[in-house]
């Protein structure tokens, strides 16, 4: 496995040394059986991603991105192979311990926002620490301090009904900062927004990665997304098709151009 | 491979689960109004059967009551007139009390407490007998006991043969049950002579007893007799060995003396100039004049007095207490009377079944709750369906399944709360205006406030414990999906 690991063409050797491996799998295989049809989503991945790294994922729809997603981000679980997360075997995991493993480790940022509809933006930021057991009064400090870095600060009472896309997706980002995880999942973040609001969202995640260092994983049709990404990874048909340093790929975008 | 540092989440308290609950229904208000509605239908339909039901029970009663009092002059007319019958005198002696009443009608001061016991013991068993060859058909009671009815039976029976013939033709009877195996019966037919000629002293008692007083009525009526109960009348009936109580002699009086003043206003009707006069005041034909008419005319103290006169003017021989109040309170009386023969009539079907609410209406309550369970499953299910998202989220967000099926029960129960209480309270309102409306007086004068007060609390309790129930799968399927799972199925 770890020779497969290796054969990978792009891996970036030189920041090897510093950075600890966050997102592991092995083997990962999914199939649905759909009326006794079998498909098959994902046929066999081996990746490994990074701490501090901004990846980007990228994919025809139906190249089993999404799944791909789900894996990595324990919502659900592989038919064959093996997904680490943090080193920590996803299998071995009772619901409790996987309930714990959302609620710290992974932040979710989703395409359709995903806010609680009947919380403020407070509450919707504060709702993951309260699972995580954190004092009320620290909650409330720590989600105003979110929503401030989000540009939210002043909004804190309002509903998701009450706001626009972009104030929603932002109010989704400072929810999944809410317990420090150590990856930032983003899936289509920047599809339901107009193109200035997208930019808005990228730069604050950009920020996040730089002065944070909080690894963001993240699926995307958005080739703006380039700009700000460590690595680039491909998946067609249920397989890595590639995996690519941003500075490998400017030089093929820059010689289509 | 480094060490798991992954742990077991917190619960959310109680406090905080309930207050995200209720922040989720008060969001989907409208959805949740729909629910609390279909609870509070069924729980509306329970509590109205339960508390109609317990009202009838208790109005039934009260009417039963009654019309006892009613039929008490009857009751003395009779037993002043004829003795009482041999099934009669058992069904006497059988009850608990049997010994009690007209002491010396039944020649106490000869009995030794040892024979006392064995007439009781007899009259028992006759009672028992006697109402098993009573409730067969009449099929079978010719093949047992031919043409004979009640003690006739009995006094049959003591011929061995005929006897023989009834163990035979019941040994062959496998679908009638007999109370007792048929020895005993043997054995109480062999002591029957001894009931019968106690009870033939009685009855000859009573005959001596009843005659000293018919000698007493010189010519007068038993009614009119009896409207002096409480003086020296009744002190004859008393002298003649019949148990009549100091209050009992004056309500005898009173109803005797209502008695008579109703048979004389009831005569009215036959005087032609009263009915021309009647007709006159209301503008109608004198044919179409009636007894009900009358009396209800009669409510009013004004018409009554009017009417006093015109029956002085025929004339008619009034009595001295005669008088409008008097009048207006007998009216009063009628209607009284009227009614509870109506509740009587309306509330065959009260006791037996849950809580004594009948047997069909513990059915109808049954089939409600099921019809509830539905109802509200239903509901509980739509609303898990439509929030799969929400659920999908909340698991993201690192909520546990405990957390989930909490909030969707604590949901279900304050929904269920809600419906209880808005649909007893809906029930209870809905049945009281329909019983005051039917049988006025009688409701507030028995009402059954204990069980009513019962009956809200268990309909409101079932209304709580439906909607948790019907929740617990909903939840339970929503709690157990995996998020992407539960997103993918929208």
């Amino acid at each position: 496995m770890k020779d497969k690991a290796t054969k990978q063409p792009k891996k970036p050797e030189q920041d090897a040394g510093k950075q600890r491996v966050i997102i592991r799998t092995i083997g990962m295989k999914k199939e649905y059986n759909r009326g006794g049809e079998i498909t098959q989503a994902l046929r066999g991945v081996d990746v490994e991603l990074y701490t501090g790294e901004f990846i980007v994922v990228m994919g025809p729809s139906g190249s089993g991105k999404s799944t791909f997603f789900n894996m990595i981000g324990a919502l659900d679980s592989p038919s064959h192979g093996r997904v680490f997360i943090d080193e920590v075997d996803v299998a071995q995991l009772t619901a409790e311990e996987l309930a714990f493993l959302r609620c710290r480790k992974i932040g979710y940022i989703f395409q359709s926002y995903n806010l609680i509809q009947y919380m403020t933006a407070l509450e919707n930021v504060t709702t993951p620490m309260a699972f995580g057991g954190v004092d009320p009064d620290q909650a409330r400090k720590r989600g105003m301090d979110l929503l401030e870095l989000v540009g939210l600060g002043d909004r804190w009472f309002h509903r998701p009904i009450e706001m626009s896309g972009g104030q929603q997706q932002r109010v989704a980002i400072a929810r999944s900062l809410a317990n420090q995880p150590s990856v930032l999942l983003c899936d289509e973040p920047t599809a339901n927004l107009d193109h200035h609001t997208g930019d808005e969202i990228l730069a604050i995640l950009q920020k996040l990665n730089t002065e944070r260092g909080v690894t963001i994983i993240c699926a995307t049709h958005d080739h703006r997304m380039m700009n700000v990404c460590d690595r680039l990874l491909w998946i067609r048909d249920g397989a890595i098709e590639r995996i690519a340093r941003r500075d490998e790929v400017e030089v093929e975008l820059g010689s289509i151009d | 491979m480094k060490e798991i540092d992954v742990r077991e989440q917190p619960l959310l308290s109680f406090a905080k689960t309930t207050r995200i609950a209720l922040a989720g229904v008060k969001y989907r208000l409208f959805r949740s109004i729909v629910t609390v509605a279909v609870i509070a239908v069924a729980m509306a339909f329970l509590m109205n059967i339960l508390s109609e039901s317990l009202i009838k029970k208790a109005v039934a009663l009260s009417a039963r009551e009654g019309i006892e009092e009613l039929h008490r002059t009857d009751k003395w007319i009779a037993k002043l007139s004829v003795p009482q019958s041999y099934a009669e005198l058992i069904a006497a002696l059988a009850a608990p009390d049997g010994f009690s009443k007209d002491r010396n009608m039944l020649e106490l001061d000869e009995l030794d407490p040892d024979q006392q016991a064995r007439i009781q013991r007899l009259a028992g068993q006759a009672a028992v007998y006697l109402t098993f060859f009573d409730e067969l058909n009449y099929g079978r009671r010719r093949v047992l006991v031919g043409s004979a009815a009640s003690t006739r039976i009995l006094d049959l029976l003591q011929d061995e043969t005929r006897r023989k013939r009834l163990t035979e033709a019941l040994r062959n009877m496998r679908s009638v049950r007999f109370p007792g195996d048929p020895e005993a019966f043997s054995a109480f037919l062999d002591e029957w002579p001894a009931l019968r000629d106690y009870l033939g002293t009685v009855r000859e008692n009573q005959r001596v007893a009843i005659q000293s007083v018919q000698d007493a009525l010189n010519q007068r009526t038993m009614l009119t007799a009896m409207q002096q109960a409480d003086g020296p009348f009744g002190e004859r009936i008393r002298r003649a060995g019949f148990d009549l109580s100091e209050a009992e002699a004056t309500s005898l009086t009173a109803q005797a003396m209502a008695v008579a003043d109703n048979n004389l206003i009831a005569d009215t009707i036959n005087r032609p100039e009263l009915r021309q006069a009647v007709a006159a005041r209301y503008d109608v034909l004198p044919g179409d004049v009636s007894i009900d008419q009358i009396w209800s005319m009669l409510a009013k103290p004004n018409s009554a007095s009017w009417y006093i006169e015109r029956m002085r003017e025929v004339p008619l021989p009034l009595p001295e207490r005669l008088t409008t109040d008097r009048l207006t309170d007998l009216s009063n009386a009628r209607a009284e009377s009227k009614l509870y023969l109506k509740a009587e009539r309306l509330t065959t079907e009260a006791g037996g079944g849950f809580m004594g609410i009948g047997e069909r209406m513990t059915w109808l309550a049954f089939v409600s709750m099921l019809v509830c369970v539905v109802g509200i499953a239903n509901a509980m299910l739509m609303s898990v369906t439509e929030r799969f998202r929400e659920i999908a989220t909340l698991k993201c967000l690192g909520a546990l399944d405990g957390f989930i099926m909490t909030v969707f029960l604590i949901e279900a129960s304050v929904l269920g709360l809600v419906g209880g209480v808005v649909g007893t309270l809906l029930g209870l309102a809905l049945c009281l205006t329909r019983m005051f409306s039917i049988f006025h007086s009688l409701v507030s004068r028995s009402f059954p406030l204990n069980e009513i007060v019962l009956a809200a609390l268990l309909s409101i309790a079932a209304g709580v414990i439906l909607a948790a129930v019907a929740a617990v799968y909903p939840s339970f399927r929503a709690a157990r999906l995996a998020p992407m799972e539960a997103m993918r199925i929208e």
